[in-house]
């Protein structure tokens, strides 16, 4: 069998079965990333809509039975950066020098700069979660967001965001160190710790 | 290069493997990305290893913080039945 054999040819009736049978169960998910993204409501509305109409335009480089949900990720995520992050007022982008290069040396930073303890992370209510979240920059926000809520592996998480798997652990590595900071300063600041 | 033979020598003969390797096993652990392998040296190593046990109890804590406590947003009523209208607009 070739591998180039890309594109499909569904009939009308097929590019309906698989719209609503393999695109739709996820428009949940689909919507929560949105509004994880965006911030906004009616964004987050437009994003999924845009992404499932898109997703429908190009149903025929969709192969029937594969990974529907990465595959709408990928688009929903490409779109954003094209269409709404520009409008959007999203913190600076992060500069990945230092960031991209971890997994390159040899010396894994094994020392913990944390002193957030089990307890206090049990403690925690949705809110301060979500606050602590929401305050990473977008890139380091998604690597969470797709890992840790949607489950996606390390190679899916490498096609939805085209960067290698070395860069997914990275990238992901550093998001939960910044994630555990914004988390230890909310407990200090609420006197958890001590 | 004395310690890393002694380290080489406890993980290949003795299948035992240090706090640093096990720090940088710990994310492939929580993420289900490690081998059997892997898993069962990193396993062994946090029965043994306090620290390290306390740091990957912290490290599951905050994945299941994530995937507990976080609200999910309610779908819009109208979203779905918005993106059908428009595809049959189209089609
Ligand atoms: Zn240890």
């Amino acid at each position: 069998m070739p591998a180039e054999k890309l594109k499909q040819n569904y009939s009308s009736q097929e590019k309906e079965h698989i719209f609503e049978h393999e695109f739709l169960p996820h428009i949940d998910s689909m919507y929560n990333f949105a509004y994880r993204l965006t911030f906004d409501e009616d964004d987050a509305k437009d994003l999924v809509q845009e992404t499932y109409l898109k997703a429908f335009r190009f149903l025929n480089s969709f192969q029937q039975g594969t990974n529907a949900k990465a595959w709408l990720f990928r688009i929903l995520k490409n779109s954003f950066i094209n269409d709404f992050r520009k409008k959007s007022k999203q913190p600076p982008k992060v500069d990945y020098q230092e960031v991209e290069t971890f997994y390159n040396s040899d010396n894994v930073d094994v020392s913990m700069t944390t002193d957030l303890r089990v307890e206090t992370v049990q403690h925690m209510i949705g809110d301060e979660v979500s606050n602590a979240l929401n305050a990473l920059a977008v890139d380091f926000r998604t690597v969470i967001i797709l890992c840790d809520l949607e489950g996606f592996t390390y190679e899916e998480m490498s096609k939805i965001l085209d960067i290698p798997i070395g860069t997914v652990r990275s990238r992901l590595h550093r998001a939960r160190n910044l994630l555990k900071e914004k988390l230890q300063a909310y407990a200090k600041s609420m006197g958890y710790n001590k | 290069m004395a310690t890393n033979l002694f380290s080489w020598i406890k993980q290949n003969l003795f299948g035992q493997i240090s706090c640093q390797r096990c720090i940088e096993l710990l994310e492939l652990i929580t993420d289900g990305e490690a081998s059997l392998e892997e898993e069962q040296q990193f396993r062994k190593h946090i029965d043994e290893c306090l620290p390290c046990y306390e740091t990957f109890n912290l490290e599951k804590s905050i994945k299941e913080m994530l995937q507990t406590k976080l609200e999910k947003k309610q779908v819009p009523d109208d979203l779905i039945q918005s993106i059908k209208k428009k595809i049959r607009n189209t089609a």
